[in-house]
């Protein structure tokens, strides 16, 4: 009943949040304020239950986080990442640690808040870089950097801890705990390393052999059915260890980056996580004590501040310090400033360790929700004020038109299908070092070209979650190369109602597929009957007699004069049949009429055949 | 403003030192079309009749290319070969290039003394792209201007941008 209500307010309140311009997450938390104990009181007692399974959510989230950071990427991106990571947490974490210190709180305690506050909102910040298109700007990499560092970091804070609370007391009764606890202490490290290489050998060994067992049966339901048994399979074993499950849904995610399957798995994984997610930020929500808020005000929002204040203050430090320019300093500074999901995790989890009283968890539960919910209006501010400020009017005079896209390279391009035909696009770009991502559904095809060291991922493409996690919504190209074409039709309509500024280049059959394609708005056709035939046919020609070059000739007219053919045929093939029969012999006979004289003894009369756009617009200016 | 056609021939734009700094005011100015031959027809096929039709709507042609082993670029001397039509000197026919202005623009990397009967080359520039020349002059075209760029791989992005500029001045005259 409860997940119902919770589901009905997100429903309800995360559209109104996204129509007044804020993050879905402050949507989902300010739902879960309504239906809570304070306002509307329809949640149970059991939110504890729902908030506690709901956080698989958030270890889904961290499961998807290590599925994106394939090792190469992290690699190229180490400076960036350690940099601004490293010095944002250390510099936050030490100066709230002071900052607390100074108001006379005790030292685990400070030292646990301020780890938990140095942390930033993934869900918030990556959602409003996607929301704005920010995600390539120098602050949006910045921030990225900074939330994979924090992420990251998660998994030390979490080891850490159990260890300031050793620091003060021995005794609880946590039983996540309860294996680790009975080792003594220079044996619950080697606990965490076992568990790290326990994952990688299940990594290597393990998971992919068992998804590529399981992708052969061709199942939808099945390959959805194993994703989410390893990720919960893994954060169970984690458990039983004695190791955090994020930490084991993180590690598995990495190992699993590199495989054919991440594409695969993070568009199963995705709508569970996006679902988990908003029912933990409702139940988050809900649960925020406005007792304890309206009991000591100052002390909450004196606090609140002070976090804002310390974090923005650190990251715009940093930002001009790694030379992002003013503006963009405090994109990333305002953008970051909030207290992450994680600190509801984090808080959680040292309250049960004891770190925390049951007051003071409270009180910083209601302080890490009210920063998320400021910090979206900080961004507007930011957005509506200051920018404007610092924005210049010199728009370069030289270069605005550049005749050779510089850019080539950072195309986004999807290639779906690699068999014989979507191979060969394959390695002509991979020649030119144009690096796309590819997608076959052959398990046996994909295991064997990764073995050869190409990038290729297992995946459906017919599936819109599919493309969504391969990319398609940055993608500029999309290249099908289906066998069935079919299938390749049913994804050119399917991107085009969906991502309509996707190019679309696609492989056909024939000319009947190609009057299809032509007649639903799909301009580059390759038809695999055509260029090949003209060579053979070329060299027949030649075979008769007729020089190399000459025969040359004629197949690149042939081909010239049947694609301007085709796109004639198609347009009127929306009308009756047996015109399009008169009109098809028609264009034939043309086509060999046209092809029967050469350039050399040509009249203009005869190439109105195959007039193209541009030709059409000089003719109307002619006068 | 005389409406021109600049045909322009560059096997190897993306290495470019000048060439890309010098057309891109064709670009910027209605009344120039930029035809980039090595981009239009990438397999040296040549839509001879499409060409044809198209000159006879400008009054005015910019021939630019760089001397590639002392001679036009390949496909610039296959797109003569194919558009121009002797029968447009016959009686009754019309010349696309009859008295229209023809500016021709040529960047070489060798240096100016090079190119001279002493030099090393001990051919000139007009001698060396002669066959654009007679070929213009067999059809009546009035050749206004020759404009060489040399050591054009060596310029600075100012001196290229003088050469524009100068360049730029003789059209607009």
């Amino acid at each position: 009943m409860n997940t119902l209500i919770f589901l009905g307010v997100a429903i309800i309140m995360v559209p109104l949040a996204r129509k007044l311009g804020l993050s879905s997450v402050i949507g989902y938390i300010l739902g879960g304020i309504i239906i809570g104990p304070y306002v509307l009181k329809l949640t149970g007692n059991n939110v504890n239950d729902i908030m506690h399974a709901s956080e698989f959510g958030v270890i889904m989230l961290l499961f998807l986080v290590g599925l994106e950071l394939e090792p190469r990427k992290f690699w190229e991106m180490r400076k960036k990442i350690m940099g601004l990571g490293l010095s944002q947490m250390a510099l936050t974490i030490l100066l709230l640690f002071l900052v607390f210190i100074s108001v006379g709180w005790r030292v685990d305690k400070a030292i646990t808040i301020a780890m938990c506050f140095a942390l930033s909102s993934t869900a918030i910040v990556l959602q409003t870089l996607q929301e704005k298109n920010n995600l390539k700007t120098t602050a949006g990499e910045a921030s990225f950097s900074t939330l994979l560092f924090q992420d990251i970091s998660v998994i030390p804070i979490l080891a850490i801890l159990p260890i300031v609370a050793n620091y003060k007391a021995k005794h609880h009764d946590n039983e996540i705990q309860i294996l680790i606890q009975k080792l003594p202490e220079w044996l619950q490290a080697g606990t965490v390393i076992f568990g790290v290489v326990l994952l990688i050998l299940l990594g290597r060994y393990v998971f992919v052999p068992f998804l590529r067992y399981v992708s052969k049966s061709g199942m939808t339901e099945l390959l959805t059915a194993s994703s989410l048994f390893l990720v919960i399979g893994v954060s169970e074993l984690m458990v039983v260890i004695g190791l955090s499950p994020a930490l084991g849904a993180f590690l598995a995610g990495v190992m699993l980056a590199n495989s054919e399957f991440r594409h695969e798995l993070e568009a199963q994984i995705d709508p569970f996580k996006g679902l988990l997610l908003a029912v933990f930020f409702v139940s988050v929500g809900s649960t925020i004590n406005f007792n304890v808020i309206q009991k000591d005000p100052l002390f909450i929002f004196g606090t609140v501040f002070a976090v804002l204040a310390v974090k923005f203050v650190v990251l715009y430090t940093i930002g001009k310090f790694f030379r992002i320019d003013t503006p963009q300093s405090f994109f990333y500074a305002f953008a970051l400033s909030q207290v992450g999901e994680f600190a509801f995790v984090l808080l959680n989890y040292a309250s049960d360790l004891y770190l925390l009283g049951p007051e003071m968890n409270a009180q910083m539960m209601a302080v890490t929700a009210i920063t998320m919910c400021i910090t979206p209006i900080l961004l507007i501010i930011n957005e509506k004020f200051i920018t404007p400020k610092f924005i210049k009017e010199i728009p370069e005079e030289e270069h605005d038109y550049n005749i050779l896209g510089s850019d080539v390279i950072q195309k986004k391009i999807i290639i779906v299908g690699f068999g014989h035909f979507g191979s060969t696009v394959g390695r002509l770009l991979k020649a030119n070092k144009i690096s796309a991502t590819v997608l076959d559904r052959d398990s046996d095809r994909v295991k064997l070209l990764r073995s050869y060291g190409f990038k290729v991922y297992y995946g459906d493409a017919t599936r819109i979650p599919i493309l969504r996690a391969a990319g398609i919504e940055d993608a500029e190209i999309l290249v099908l190369c289906l066998d069935d074409p079919d299938d390749n039709k049913f994804i050119a309509e399917l991107v085009r109602e969906h991502y309509p500024e996707v190019k679309i280049f696609v492989r056909a059959k024939n000319r009947i597929d190609a009057y299809d394609y032509l007649n639903s708005g799909v301009n580059h056709i390759y038809r695999e009957t055509l260029g090949t035939a003209v060579d053979m046919a070329v060299d027949v020609l030649h075979e008769t007699g007729m020089r190399k070059y000459a025969a040359r000739r004629m197949g690149q007219r042939f081909m010239a004069i049947d694609k301007a053919s085709i796109r004639k045929l198609a347009k009127m093939k929306e009308n009756d049949d047996d015109i399009t029969l008169f009109t098809t012999k028609e264009i034939l006979q043309r086509e060999e009429d046209l092809l029967a004289y050469d350039n050399l003894n040509f009249d203009n009369k005869n190439w109105e055949g195959s007039s193209s756009t541009d030709e059409e617009d000089e003719e109307e200016s002619q006068d | 403003m005389k409406k021109t056609l600049v045909v322009f021939a560059h096997p190897y734009l993306e290495h470019s030192n000048s060439n890309v700094e010098l057309i891109n005011f064709y670009v910027r100015h209605q009344h120039y079309t930029l035809r980039d031959l090595y981009e239009e027809y990438p397999d040296f096929h040549i839509a001879a009749f499409r060409e044809r039709k198209r000159l006879k709507n400008y009054e005015r042609f910019v021939f630019q290319f760089p001397l590639i082993w002392f001679g036009m670029p390949p496909l610039l001397r296959l797109w003569i070969d194919e558009v121009f039509d002797r029968d447009w000197l016959k009686e009754g026919e019309y010349n696309p290039l009859e008295g229209k202005e023809v500016y021709i623009l040529v960047t070489t990397g060798g240096k100016e003394r090079s190119f001279s009967k002493t030099g090393t080359y001990q051919y000139t520039i007009d001698e060396l792209i002669s066959g654009l020349i007679v070929s213009l002059k067999v059809f009546k075209a009035d050749i206004k201007h020759i404009k060489i760029v040399y050591e054009a791989n060596k310029l600075s992005k100012k001196e290229i941008i003088l050469h524009k500029k100068e360049f730029t001045e003789l059209l607009n005259q």
